[in-house]
Protein backbone atom coordinates (compact mmCIF):
# COMPACT_ATOMS: atom_id res chain seq x y z
CA UNK A 1 0.00 0.00 0.00
CA UNK A 2 1.24 3.54 -0.97
CA UNK A 3 2.06 5.71 1.94
CA UNK A 4 0.37 9.34 1.68
CA UNK A 5 2.49 11.87 0.75
CA UNK A 6 2.63 15.73 1.17
CA UNK A 7 3.88 18.34 -1.81
CA UNK A 8 6.79 20.16 -0.28
CA UNK A 9 8.76 21.79 -2.91
CA UNK A 10 6.90 22.95 -6.03
CA UNK A 11 7.95 22.15 -9.83
CA UNK A 12 9.67 25.45 -10.01
CA UNK A 13 11.36 25.28 -6.31
CA UNK A 14 13.08 21.80 -7.71
CA UNK A 15 14.13 23.27 -11.17
CA UNK A 16 15.78 26.39 -9.23
CA UNK A 17 17.72 23.95 -6.90
CA UNK A 18 18.81 21.94 -9.55
CA UNK A 19 19.61 25.02 -11.76
CA UNK A 20 21.84 26.29 -8.88
CA UNK A 21 23.24 22.84 -7.73
CA UNK A 22 24.25 21.89 -11.64
CA UNK A 23 25.62 25.59 -12.09
CA UNK A 24 27.54 25.95 -8.88
CA UNK A 25 29.21 22.76 -9.22
CA UNK A 26 30.28 23.87 -13.21
CA UNK A 27 31.53 27.55 -11.57
CA UNK A 28 33.75 25.87 -8.83
CA UNK A 29 35.05 23.57 -11.51
CA UNK A 30 35.80 26.26 -14.10
CA UNK A 31 36.74 28.64 -10.82
CA UNK A 32 39.53 26.59 -10.09
CA UNK A 33 40.54 26.25 -14.16
CA UNK A 34 40.82 30.03 -13.97
CA UNK A 35 44.36 29.37 -11.82
CA UNK A 36 46.86 27.90 -13.56
CA UNK A 37 46.58 24.54 -12.21
CA UNK A 38 45.58 22.31 -15.57
CA UNK A 39 49.14 22.28 -17.36
CA UNK A 40 51.04 22.71 -14.68
CA UNK A 41 49.71 19.20 -12.93
CA UNK A 42 48.78 17.32 -16.11
CA UNK A 43 45.18 17.53 -15.73
CA UNK A 44 44.44 18.22 -19.18
CA UNK A 45 46.17 15.71 -20.44
CA UNK A 46 43.63 12.94 -18.94
CA UNK A 47 41.25 12.29 -21.12
CA UNK A 48 38.14 14.27 -22.03
CA UNK A 49 39.78 17.07 -19.97
CA UNK A 50 41.89 19.29 -22.51
CA UNK A 51 39.87 21.88 -22.44
CA UNK A 52 40.89 22.55 -18.75
CA UNK A 53 43.95 23.94 -19.79
CA UNK A 54 42.19 26.34 -22.32
CA UNK A 55 41.49 29.67 -20.41
CA UNK A 56 39.52 30.74 -23.43
CA UNK A 57 37.02 27.56 -22.60
CA UNK A 58 36.85 27.64 -19.10
CA UNK A 59 36.25 31.47 -19.00
CA UNK A 60 33.53 31.10 -21.19
CA UNK A 61 31.55 28.37 -19.37
CA UNK A 62 32.07 30.23 -16.02
CA UNK A 63 30.33 32.48 -17.64
CA UNK A 64 27.68 30.59 -18.81
CA UNK A 65 27.18 28.96 -15.54
CA UNK A 66 27.72 32.37 -14.12
CA UNK A 67 23.82 33.60 -16.22
CA UNK A 68 22.59 30.42 -14.97
CA UNK A 69 23.39 30.68 -11.34
CA UNK A 70 22.37 34.60 -11.33
CA UNK A 71 19.17 33.60 -13.01
CA UNK A 72 18.18 30.90 -10.87
CA UNK A 73 19.35 33.15 -8.15
CA UNK A 74 17.18 36.03 -8.84
CA UNK A 75 13.62 33.87 -9.40
CA UNK A 76 14.44 32.21 -5.97
CA UNK A 77 14.36 35.89 -4.31
CA UNK A 78 11.79 37.55 -6.53
CA UNK A 79 9.55 34.52 -6.26
CA UNK A 80 9.20 33.86 -2.69
CA UNK A 81 9.15 37.53 -1.44
CA UNK A 82 6.21 37.82 -4.00
CA UNK A 83 4.43 34.98 -2.27
CA UNK A 84 5.77 35.82 1.21
CA UNK A 85 7.33 32.23 1.59
CA UNK A 86 9.93 33.18 4.57
CA UNK A 87 10.29 29.73 5.76
CA UNK A 88 13.96 29.99 5.57
CA UNK A 89 15.41 32.93 7.55
CA UNK A 90 16.48 32.27 10.82
CA UNK A 91 14.34 32.96 13.68
CA UNK A 92 14.96 34.05 17.21
CA UNK A 93 16.06 31.34 19.14
CA UNK A 94 17.37 29.07 16.00
CA UNK A 95 20.48 28.75 18.04
CA UNK A 96 19.51 27.52 20.96
CA UNK A 97 16.91 25.06 18.90
CA UNK A 98 19.45 23.86 16.68
CA UNK A 99 21.47 22.70 19.94
CA UNK A 100 18.62 20.81 20.60
CA UNK A 101 17.97 19.26 18.05
CA UNK A 102 21.62 17.87 17.91
CA UNK A 103 21.42 16.66 21.65
CA UNK A 104 18.09 14.99 20.69
CA UNK A 105 20.12 13.10 18.09
CA UNK A 106 22.01 11.46 21.00
CA UNK A 107 18.89 10.81 23.24
CA UNK A 108 19.46 13.49 25.41
CA UNK A 109 16.03 14.97 24.99
CA UNK A 110 12.80 15.08 23.05
CA UNK A 111 13.22 16.49 19.10
CA UNK A 112 11.43 20.15 19.40
CA UNK A 113 8.49 20.44 17.18
CA UNK A 114 10.00 21.94 13.72
CA UNK A 115 8.04 24.34 11.07
CA UNK A 116 8.72 23.61 7.30
CA UNK A 117 12.31 23.89 8.09
CA UNK A 118 14.54 22.71 10.73
CA UNK A 119 16.29 25.64 12.77
CA UNK A 120 19.50 23.75 11.37
CA UNK A 121 18.23 24.71 7.75
CA UNK A 122 17.52 27.92 8.15
CA UNK A 123 21.17 28.63 10.11
CA UNK A 124 22.47 26.95 6.99
CA UNK A 125 20.30 28.76 4.31
CA UNK A 126 21.59 31.93 6.16
CA UNK A 127 25.41 30.86 5.60
CA UNK A 128 24.92 30.01 2.14
CA UNK A 129 22.65 32.82 0.93
CA UNK A 130 25.73 35.40 2.96
CA UNK A 131 28.40 33.24 0.64
CA UNK A 132 25.96 33.55 -2.36
CA UNK A 133 25.84 37.14 -2.02
CA UNK A 134 29.22 37.66 -1.69
CA UNK A 135 30.30 35.18 -4.83
CA UNK A 136 27.36 36.79 -7.01
CA UNK A 137 28.77 41.06 -6.48
CA UNK A 138 31.87 39.76 -6.66
CA UNK A 139 31.49 37.66 -9.58
CA UNK A 140 29.34 40.31 -11.57
CA UNK A 141 32.53 42.95 -10.58
CA UNK A 142 35.11 40.87 -11.67
CA UNK A 143 32.92 40.46 -14.79
CA UNK A 144 32.60 44.93 -15.87
CA UNK A 145 36.16 44.58 -14.93
CA UNK A 146 36.52 42.92 -18.01
CA UNK A 147 35.02 45.07 -20.08
CA UNK A 148 37.52 47.54 -22.35
CA UNK A 149 36.06 50.77 -21.10
CA UNK A 150 36.62 49.74 -17.14
CA UNK A 151 39.37 50.33 -14.57
CA UNK A 152 39.39 50.09 -11.37
CA UNK A 153 42.24 50.43 -8.86
CA UNK A 154 44.80 47.74 -7.70
CA UNK A 155 43.33 47.88 -4.73
CA UNK A 156 39.97 47.53 -5.03
CA UNK A 157 40.34 44.41 -7.71
CA UNK A 158 42.40 42.55 -4.63
CA UNK A 159 39.71 43.20 -2.35
CA UNK A 160 37.16 41.83 -5.12
CA UNK A 161 39.80 38.84 -6.35
CA UNK A 162 39.99 37.75 -2.81
CA UNK A 163 36.41 37.71 -1.55
CA UNK A 164 35.30 36.05 -4.45
CA UNK A 165 38.41 33.17 -3.33
CA UNK A 166 37.26 33.16 -0.04
CA UNK A 167 33.67 33.22 -0.84
CA UNK A 168 34.31 29.89 -3.05
CA UNK A 169 35.60 28.22 -0.11
CA UNK A 170 32.43 29.03 1.61
CA UNK A 171 30.43 27.99 -0.51
CA UNK A 172 32.36 24.60 -0.78
CA UNK A 173 32.47 24.02 3.24
CA UNK A 174 28.64 24.88 2.61
CA UNK A 175 27.98 21.98 -0.13
CA UNK A 176 29.94 19.78 2.37
CA UNK A 177 28.04 20.50 5.18
CA UNK A 178 24.71 20.46 2.84
CA UNK A 179 25.20 16.57 1.86
CA UNK A 180 27.01 15.84 5.10
CA UNK A 181 23.18 16.42 6.81
CA UNK A 182 21.85 13.77 4.40
CA UNK A 183 24.36 11.16 5.93
CA UNK A 184 22.38 11.84 8.92
CA UNK A 185 19.60 8.52 8.90
CA UNK A 186 16.69 10.95 10.69
CA UNK A 187 16.93 13.42 7.63
CA UNK A 188 16.67 10.36 4.97
CA UNK A 189 12.97 10.87 4.49
CA UNK A 190 13.95 14.68 3.19
CA UNK A 191 15.43 13.53 0.05
CA UNK A 192 12.77 12.41 -2.47
CA UNK A 193 11.27 15.96 -1.73
CA UNK A 194 13.97 17.72 -4.12
CA UNK A 195 12.68 14.66 -6.74
CA UNK A 196 9.27 14.17 -7.15
CA UNK A 197 8.56 16.99 -4.77
CA UNK A 198 6.33 15.32 -1.42
CA UNK A 199 7.76 13.60 1.54
CA UNK A 200 5.59 11.39 3.32
CA UNK A 201 2.87 12.51 5.62
CA UNK A 202 3.73 10.37 8.36
CA UNK A 203 7.24 11.77 8.52
CA UNK A 204 5.95 15.59 8.08
CA UNK A 205 3.78 15.14 10.97
CA UNK A 206 5.88 13.64 13.27
CA UNK A 207 8.51 15.79 12.75
CA UNK A 208 7.49 18.91 10.62
CA UNK A 209 4.26 18.98 12.90
CA UNK A 210 4.26 22.93 13.13
CA UNK A 211 3.72 23.25 9.52
CA UNK A 212 1.89 20.46 8.97
CA UNK A 213 -0.99 21.83 11.42
CA UNK A 214 -0.27 25.23 9.09
CA UNK A 215 -1.23 23.11 6.15
CA UNK A 216 -3.83 20.76 7.27
CA UNK A 217 -5.64 23.79 8.81
CA UNK A 218 -5.57 25.79 5.31
CA UNK A 219 -6.89 22.53 4.09
CA UNK A 220 -9.76 21.99 6.16
CA UNK A 221 -11.16 25.34 6.09
CA UNK A 222 -11.47 25.23 2.04
CA UNK B 1 46.31 71.26 -27.36
CA UNK B 2 45.87 71.97 -30.89
CA UNK B 3 42.10 72.76 -32.21
CA UNK B 4 41.95 69.31 -34.25
CA UNK B 5 42.71 67.58 -31.08
CA UNK B 6 40.87 69.28 -28.37
CA UNK B 7 38.20 68.39 -30.41
CA UNK B 8 38.80 64.79 -31.01
CA UNK B 9 39.42 64.81 -27.42
CA UNK B 10 36.18 65.72 -26.70
CA UNK B 11 34.94 63.48 -29.41
CA UNK B 12 37.06 60.47 -27.26
CA UNK B 13 35.36 61.82 -23.97
CA UNK B 14 32.11 61.85 -25.18
CA UNK B 15 32.58 58.58 -26.91
CA UNK B 16 33.87 57.22 -23.06
CA UNK B 17 31.01 58.58 -21.56
CA UNK B 18 28.42 57.26 -23.92
CA UNK B 19 30.46 53.58 -23.82
CA UNK B 20 30.08 53.01 -20.30
CA UNK B 21 26.48 53.81 -20.60
CA UNK B 22 25.70 50.95 -23.31
CA UNK B 23 27.73 48.45 -21.73
CA UNK B 24 24.64 47.12 -20.76
CA UNK B 25 23.46 46.26 -24.18
CA UNK B 26 26.66 44.80 -25.36
CA UNK B 27 28.02 47.42 -27.62
CA UNK B 28 31.64 47.63 -25.63
CA UNK B 29 33.84 47.66 -28.53
CA UNK B 30 34.67 51.39 -29.05
CA UNK B 31 38.18 51.65 -30.21
CA UNK B 32 40.29 53.74 -27.83
CA UNK B 33 37.42 54.80 -25.52
CA UNK B 34 39.03 53.82 -22.57
CA UNK B 35 40.48 57.47 -22.50
CA UNK B 36 39.12 59.30 -19.94
CA UNK B 37 41.25 62.31 -19.91
CA UNK B 38 44.44 63.25 -21.00
CA UNK B 39 46.46 61.87 -18.34
CA UNK B 40 47.07 58.44 -20.23
CA UNK B 41 50.35 58.37 -21.98
CA UNK B 42 51.92 56.40 -25.14
CA UNK B 43 55.08 55.98 -27.23
CA UNK B 44 55.10 56.12 -30.67
CA UNK B 45 58.27 53.69 -31.98
CA UNK B 46 59.10 54.98 -35.24
CA UNK B 47 60.60 52.07 -37.58
CA UNK B 48 61.65 54.72 -40.35
CA UNK B 49 64.39 56.13 -37.71
CA UNK B 50 65.36 53.17 -35.74
CA UNK B 51 68.71 51.69 -36.79
CA UNK B 52 68.82 49.02 -34.54
CA UNK B 53 71.64 50.76 -33.09
CA UNK B 54 73.67 49.53 -36.12
CA UNK B 55 77.52 48.52 -35.55
CA UNK B 56 76.95 48.61 -31.67
CA UNK B 57 77.28 45.83 -29.98
CA UNK B 58 73.84 46.01 -27.77
CA UNK B 59 71.34 49.11 -28.72
CA UNK B 60 71.42 51.76 -26.85
CA UNK B 61 67.13 51.43 -25.54
CA UNK B 62 68.18 47.84 -24.57
CA UNK B 63 71.44 49.13 -22.20
CA UNK B 64 69.53 51.70 -21.00
CA UNK B 65 67.05 49.37 -19.82
CA UNK B 66 69.02 47.20 -18.22
CA UNK B 67 70.78 49.62 -16.57
CA UNK B 68 67.76 51.46 -14.98
CA UNK B 69 66.33 48.61 -13.90
CA UNK B 70 69.25 46.67 -12.32
CA UNK B 71 68.17 46.95 -9.02
CA UNK B 72 64.51 45.41 -9.33
CA UNK B 73 66.04 42.00 -11.48
CA UNK B 74 65.41 38.93 -9.73
CA UNK B 75 67.86 37.14 -7.21
CA UNK B 76 66.56 33.74 -6.86
CA UNK B 77 67.55 31.50 -4.03
CA UNK B 78 70.55 28.79 -4.99
CA UNK B 79 68.49 25.68 -5.50
CA UNK B 80 65.35 26.49 -7.17
CA UNK B 81 63.07 23.57 -6.77
CA UNK B 82 61.20 21.76 -10.03
CA UNK B 83 57.97 22.52 -10.90
CA UNK B 84 56.18 19.77 -9.24
CA UNK B 85 55.03 17.30 -10.83
CA UNK B 86 57.18 19.03 -13.91
CA UNK B 87 60.18 18.45 -14.36
CA UNK B 88 61.64 21.68 -14.95
CA UNK B 89 61.65 25.18 -13.92
CA UNK B 90 61.94 29.00 -15.32
CA UNK B 91 65.84 30.16 -14.83
CA UNK B 92 67.10 32.65 -16.75
CA UNK B 93 69.70 33.61 -13.81
CA UNK B 94 72.60 32.17 -15.43
CA UNK B 95 71.70 34.24 -18.99
CA UNK B 96 71.50 37.46 -18.16
CA UNK B 97 73.28 39.05 -20.43
CA UNK B 98 70.99 37.59 -23.57
CA UNK B 99 69.81 40.66 -25.33
CA UNK B 100 68.39 39.16 -27.90
CA UNK B 101 64.69 38.06 -26.70
CA UNK B 102 62.95 39.40 -23.72
CA UNK B 103 64.05 37.38 -20.55
CA UNK B 104 63.15 38.76 -16.21
CA UNK B 105 66.73 40.10 -17.13
CA UNK B 106 66.14 42.36 -20.37
CA UNK B 107 62.40 43.99 -20.79
CA UNK B 108 62.78 45.47 -24.22
CA UNK B 109 64.83 44.24 -26.86
CA UNK B 110 65.31 44.19 -30.78
CA UNK B 111 64.38 42.41 -33.77
CA UNK B 112 65.93 42.85 -37.25
CA UNK B 113 64.29 41.58 -40.29
CA UNK B 114 64.65 42.10 -44.02
CA UNK B 115 61.11 42.97 -45.72
CA UNK B 116 60.99 44.24 -49.47
CA UNK B 117 64.67 44.34 -49.70
CA UNK B 118 64.65 47.17 -46.51
CA UNK B 119 65.93 46.46 -43.61
CA UNK B 120 63.86 47.46 -40.33
CA UNK B 121 64.49 47.01 -36.65
CA UNK B 122 61.57 46.85 -34.27
CA UNK B 123 62.36 47.57 -30.36
CA UNK B 124 59.80 45.15 -28.58
CA UNK B 125 58.73 45.12 -24.99
CA UNK B 126 55.11 45.63 -23.06
CA UNK B 127 52.36 47.89 -25.28
CA UNK B 128 50.50 48.38 -22.41
CA UNK B 129 47.28 47.46 -23.82
CA UNK B 130 43.83 49.43 -23.05
CA UNK B 131 42.43 46.50 -21.90
CA UNK B 132 44.69 43.99 -20.57
CA UNK B 133 43.86 40.48 -20.51
CA UNK B 134 47.32 40.34 -18.38
CA UNK B 135 46.18 42.34 -15.56
CA UNK B 136 42.24 41.56 -16.09
CA UNK B 137 42.87 38.02 -15.52
CA UNK B 138 45.20 37.86 -13.25
CA UNK B 139 43.94 35.57 -10.24
CA UNK B 140 46.20 36.87 -7.48
CA UNK B 141 45.55 40.34 -8.77
CA UNK B 142 48.97 40.68 -8.85
CA UNK B 143 49.23 43.10 -12.08
CA UNK B 144 47.93 46.69 -11.79
CA UNK B 145 46.89 48.72 -14.48
CA UNK B 146 48.17 52.82 -13.62
CA UNK B 147 45.95 55.77 -14.19
CA UNK B 148 48.03 56.69 -16.85
CA UNK B 149 47.07 53.22 -18.75
CA UNK B 150 50.45 51.44 -18.01
CA UNK B 151 50.67 48.19 -16.97
CA UNK B 152 52.89 46.54 -14.46
CA UNK B 153 53.70 43.63 -11.86
CA UNK B 154 53.32 44.12 -8.43
CA UNK B 155 56.16 41.06 -7.45
CA UNK B 156 55.38 41.29 -3.95
CA UNK B 157 52.35 39.11 -4.85
CA UNK B 158 53.05 37.85 -8.14
CA UNK B 159 52.77 34.04 -7.53
CA UNK B 160 54.34 33.15 -11.07
CA UNK B 161 51.53 31.09 -12.27
CA UNK B 162 52.41 32.95 -15.63
CA UNK B 163 48.70 33.25 -16.84
CA UNK B 164 49.30 36.82 -17.71
CA UNK B 165 51.82 35.32 -20.17
CA UNK B 166 49.06 33.03 -21.57
CA UNK B 167 46.49 35.69 -22.11
CA UNK B 168 48.76 38.13 -23.93
CA UNK B 169 48.99 38.13 -27.44
CA UNK B 170 52.68 38.42 -27.53
CA UNK B 171 53.54 36.33 -24.51
CA UNK B 172 55.46 39.07 -23.04
CA UNK B 173 56.10 38.61 -19.39
CA UNK B 174 59.09 36.51 -18.93
CA UNK B 175 59.32 34.31 -15.71
CA UNK B 176 61.93 33.80 -13.17
CA UNK B 177 61.83 30.32 -10.68
CA UNK B 178 63.08 30.89 -7.16
CA UNK B 179 62.12 34.26 -6.15
CA UNK B 180 59.15 35.79 -4.43
CA UNK B 181 55.52 35.34 -2.45
CA UNK B 182 55.69 31.36 -3.44
CA UNK B 183 59.09 30.47 -1.92
CA UNK B 184 56.64 31.25 1.33
CA UNK B 185 53.96 28.99 0.60
CA UNK B 186 54.49 25.53 -0.76
CA UNK B 187 57.53 26.30 -3.08
CA UNK B 188 57.75 22.48 -4.33
CA UNK B 189 53.71 21.96 -4.92
CA UNK B 190 52.68 25.72 -6.16
CA UNK B 191 53.55 28.78 -7.54
CA UNK B 192 56.98 29.59 -10.26
CA UNK B 193 58.31 32.60 -9.28
CA UNK B 194 57.52 36.27 -10.62
CA UNK B 195 56.68 37.85 -13.75
CA UNK B 196 59.35 40.55 -15.18
CA UNK B 197 58.05 43.02 -17.48
CA UNK B 198 58.46 46.45 -18.90
CA UNK B 199 56.41 49.10 -16.52
CA UNK B 200 57.08 52.16 -18.88
CA UNK B 201 59.54 53.30 -16.68
CA UNK B 202 56.80 54.18 -14.16
CA UNK B 203 59.10 55.87 -11.51
CA UNK B 204 60.69 58.30 -14.24
CA UNK B 205 57.01 58.97 -15.65
CA UNK B 206 55.25 59.85 -12.16
CA UNK B 207 58.51 61.93 -12.16
CA UNK B 208 57.70 64.16 -15.51
CA UNK B 209 60.62 62.45 -17.10
CA UNK B 210 60.23 60.45 -20.25
CA UNK B 211 61.39 55.96 -19.70
CA UNK B 212 64.74 55.49 -20.28
CA UNK B 213 64.98 53.94 -23.68
CA UNK B 214 63.36 56.81 -25.03
CA UNK B 215 65.76 59.34 -23.36
CA UNK B 216 68.40 56.83 -24.50
CA UNK B 217 67.93 56.15 -27.94
CA UNK B 218 70.29 58.77 -30.82
CA UNK B 219 67.94 58.42 -33.38
CA UNK B 220 64.91 60.11 -31.25
CA UNK B 221 63.12 56.86 -32.59
CA UNK B 222 61.00 56.64 -29.56
CA UNK B 223 58.84 58.81 -28.51
CA UNK B 224 56.95 59.31 -25.38
CA UNK B 225 53.78 61.74 -24.33
CA UNK B 226 49.85 62.08 -24.26
CA UNK B 227 48.72 58.76 -26.06
CA UNK B 228 45.58 60.70 -27.70
CA UNK B 229 48.44 62.99 -29.23
CA UNK B 230 50.96 60.48 -30.23
CA UNK B 231 48.10 58.43 -31.88
CA UNK B 232 47.45 60.96 -34.22
CA UNK B 233 50.92 61.64 -35.14
CA UNK B 234 50.97 58.12 -35.86
CA UNK B 235 48.34 58.24 -38.47
CA UNK B 236 49.38 60.89 -40.12
CA UNK B 237 52.96 60.09 -40.39
CA UNK B 238 52.07 56.72 -41.69
CA UNK B 239 49.96 58.83 -44.28
CA UNK B 240 52.75 61.11 -45.13
CA UNK B 241 55.23 57.87 -45.98
CA UNK B 242 52.19 55.84 -47.20
CA UNK B 243 52.89 53.54 -44.25
CA UNK B 244 51.48 51.76 -41.55
CA UNK B 245 50.59 51.56 -37.68
CA UNK B 246 50.76 48.67 -35.73
CA UNK B 247 49.42 48.72 -31.87
CA UNK B 248 45.88 50.91 -32.31
CA UNK B 249 43.86 47.78 -33.35
CA UNK B 250 45.80 44.98 -31.74
CA UNK B 251 44.55 43.03 -28.49
CA UNK B 252 41.70 45.87 -28.53
CA UNK B 253 43.76 48.75 -28.85
CA UNK B 254 47.15 49.80 -26.72
CA UNK B 255 49.42 52.82 -25.86
CA UNK B 256 52.12 51.93 -28.08
CA UNK B 257 52.02 53.24 -31.49
CA UNK B 258 54.31 51.40 -34.23
CA UNK B 259 55.06 52.96 -37.43
CA UNK B 260 56.52 51.37 -40.28
CA UNK B 261 57.53 52.03 -44.26
CA UNK B 262 56.59 48.07 -45.08
CA UNK B 263 53.37 46.48 -44.15
CA UNK B 264 53.21 44.67 -40.48
CA UNK B 265 52.18 41.56 -42.03
CA UNK B 266 55.25 41.31 -43.92
CA UNK B 267 57.01 41.98 -40.86
CA UNK B 268 55.12 39.39 -38.84
CA UNK B 269 55.76 36.62 -41.51
CA UNK B 270 59.57 36.99 -41.76
CA UNK B 271 59.17 37.07 -37.37
CA UNK B 272 57.54 33.93 -37.53
CA UNK B 273 60.20 32.63 -39.46
CA UNK B 274 63.02 33.60 -37.26
CA UNK B 275 60.88 32.29 -33.73
CA UNK B 276 61.00 29.19 -35.47
CA UNK B 277 64.85 29.01 -35.62
CA UNK B 278 65.07 29.91 -31.97
CA UNK B 279 66.66 27.08 -29.37
CA UNK B 280 62.88 26.95 -28.48
CA UNK B 281 60.91 27.89 -31.17
CA UNK B 282 57.68 27.24 -28.54
CA UNK B 283 58.97 28.77 -25.76
CA UNK B 284 57.79 33.05 -25.29
CA UNK B 285 60.18 35.95 -25.24
CA UNK B 286 60.17 36.32 -29.02
CA UNK B 287 56.79 37.71 -29.98
CA UNK B 288 55.36 38.21 -33.27
CA UNK B 289 53.53 41.31 -34.57
CA UNK B 290 49.98 39.45 -35.36
CA UNK B 291 47.96 42.43 -37.22
CA UNK B 292 44.87 43.35 -35.60
CA UNK B 293 45.00 40.54 -33.01
CA UNK B 294 41.88 40.11 -31.12
CA UNK B 295 41.89 40.63 -26.97
CA UNK B 296 41.43 37.53 -25.15
CA UNK B 297 38.41 38.66 -23.49
CA UNK B 298 36.28 39.79 -26.58
CA UNK B 299 34.35 36.74 -26.18
CA UNK B 300 33.58 36.67 -22.86
CA UNK B 301 32.66 40.47 -23.23
CA UNK B 302 30.54 40.14 -26.01
CA UNK B 303 28.50 37.48 -23.46
CA UNK B 304 28.85 39.17 -20.68
CA UNK B 305 25.99 41.37 -21.35
CA UNK B 306 23.81 37.85 -21.39
CA UNK B 307 25.49 37.48 -18.33
CA UNK B 308 24.07 40.39 -16.45
CA UNK B 309 20.39 40.63 -18.21
CA UNK B 310 19.85 37.15 -17.99
CA UNK B 311 18.83 37.53 -14.30
CA UNK B 312 16.56 40.85 -14.89
CA UNK B 313 14.95 38.51 -17.67
CA UNK B 314 14.15 35.58 -15.30
CA UNK B 315 13.00 37.63 -12.56
CA UNK B 316 10.86 39.18 -14.25
CA UNK B 317 9.11 35.96 -15.25
CA UNK B 318 9.37 34.21 -11.56
CA UNK B 319 7.35 37.48 -10.58
CA UNK B 320 4.72 36.93 -12.91
CA UNK B 321 4.29 33.65 -12.08
CA UNK B 322 4.48 34.18 -8.22
CA UNK B 323 1.73 36.63 -9.01
CA UNK B 324 -0.35 34.09 -11.20
CA UNK B 325 -0.07 31.06 -9.25
CA UNK B 326 -0.64 33.21 -5.93
CA UNK B 327 -3.74 34.53 -7.71
CA UNK B 328 -5.11 31.36 -8.96
CA UNK B 329 -4.34 29.16 -6.38
CA UNK B 330 -4.34 30.72 -2.84
CA UNK B 331 -1.86 29.54 -0.92
CA UNK B 332 -0.21 26.04 -1.19
C1 LIG C 1 29.40 29.24 -6.88
C2 LIG C 1 29.74 30.23 -7.61
C3 LIG C 1 31.14 30.60 -8.02
C4 LIG C 1 32.34 30.02 -7.70
C5 LIG C 1 32.57 28.82 -6.83
C6 LIG C 1 33.36 30.77 -8.39
C7 LIG C 1 34.72 30.51 -8.29
C8 LIG C 1 35.68 31.17 -8.98
C9 LIG C 1 37.09 30.96 -8.84
C10 LIG C 1 37.75 29.97 -7.90
C11 LIG C 1 37.72 31.78 -9.71
C12 LIG C 1 39.22 31.88 -9.98
C13 LIG C 1 39.92 32.81 -9.12
C14 LIG C 1 40.00 34.20 -9.65
O1 LIG C 1 40.24 34.41 -10.86
O2 LIG C 1 39.84 35.12 -8.85
C15 LIG C 1 36.70 32.53 -10.39
C16 LIG C 1 36.94 33.47 -11.36
C17 LIG C 1 35.95 34.25 -11.94
N1 LIG C 1 34.62 34.32 -11.60
FE1 LIG C 1 33.73 33.06 -10.36
N2 LIG C 1 32.78 31.78 -9.09
C18 LIG C 1 31.43 31.71 -8.89
C19 LIG C 1 30.47 32.54 -9.39
C20 LIG C 1 30.71 33.56 -10.28
C21 LIG C 1 29.70 34.42 -10.79
C22 LIG C 1 28.23 34.34 -10.43
C23 LIG C 1 30.32 35.28 -11.65
C24 LIG C 1 29.75 36.41 -12.48
C25 LIG C 1 28.59 36.92 -12.38
C26 LIG C 1 31.72 34.97 -11.66
C27 LIG C 1 32.69 35.60 -12.40
C28 LIG C 1 34.01 35.25 -12.42
C29 LIG C 1 34.98 35.77 -13.32
C30 LIG C 1 34.71 36.82 -14.39
C31 LIG C 1 36.19 35.12 -13.04
C32 LIG C 1 37.54 35.05 -13.71
C33 LIG C 1 38.22 35.69 -14.55
C34 LIG C 1 38.39 37.10 -14.14
O3 LIG C 1 39.06 37.38 -13.12
O4 LIG C 1 37.90 37.91 -14.90
N3 LIG C 1 31.92 33.91 -10.82
N4 LIG C 1 35.47 32.15 -9.92
S1 LIG D 1 65.10 52.52 -30.75
FE1 LIG D 1 66.89 53.87 -30.81
S2 LIG D 1 68.22 53.03 -29.25
FE2 LIG D 1 66.73 51.43 -29.72
S3 LIG D 1 67.67 50.25 -31.34
FE3 LIG D 1 66.45 51.75 -32.37
S4 LIG D 1 67.90 53.42 -32.74
FE4 LIG D 1 68.85 52.14 -31.18
S1 LIG E 1 51.37 43.61 -24.09
FE1 LIG E 1 50.85 41.78 -22.94
S2 LIG E 1 51.81 42.11 -20.96
FE2 LIG E 1 51.75 44.11 -21.95
S3 LIG E 1 49.80 45.03 -21.26
FE3 LIG E 1 49.38 44.00 -23.20
S4 LIG E 1 48.65 41.98 -22.56
FE4 LIG E 1 49.71 42.85 -20.80
S1 LIG F 1 60.04 51.97 -20.78
FE1 LIG F 1 61.58 51.57 -19.21
S2 LIG F 1 61.16 49.48 -18.59
FE2 LIG F 1 60.15 49.75 -20.55
S3 LIG F 1 61.59 49.10 -22.09
FE3 LIG F 1 61.90 51.29 -21.85
S4 LIG F 1 63.49 51.47 -20.29
FE4 LIG F 1 62.71 49.38 -20.19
Amino acid sequence: MAKEKILRHSGLVRLVHWSIALSTFTLIITGMFQLPLARRYFIDQLPGLFWTGDYSITVLVHYIAAAILLSAVSVHVVYHVIRKEYNLIPRKGDMKESYQIIKSMFGFCEEPKSDKYLAEQRLAYAYMAFSFLLILVTGVLKVIKNFPTMQFSETFLSWVTNIHNLATFMIIFGIFAHLAAFAIKANWPLLPSMFTGKVDLEYAKHRHSIWCIKGVGQKEKK
Amino acid sequence: MSNISRRSFIKRTVAAGAASGVILSGVNKIAGASETGSNKVGTLIDLTKCDGCKGQKVPACVTACKSKNESRFPEPVENIQNYWPQKKYENWSDKRDLTKRLTPYNWTFVQNVKVDGKEVSVPRRCMHCDNPPCVNLCPFSAMEQTPEGTTQVNPNVCFGGAKCRDVCPWGIPARQAGVGLYLKVAPKLAGGGVMYKCDLCYDRIKNNQSPACVEACPKGAISYGEKVELRKVAYEKAKDINGYVYGDKENGGTSTFYISPVPFEKIHKELEKQKATQPNPEAPGFPTMPVEVGNFLDTANGMASAVLLAPVATAFAAGITAYKTMKGKGEE
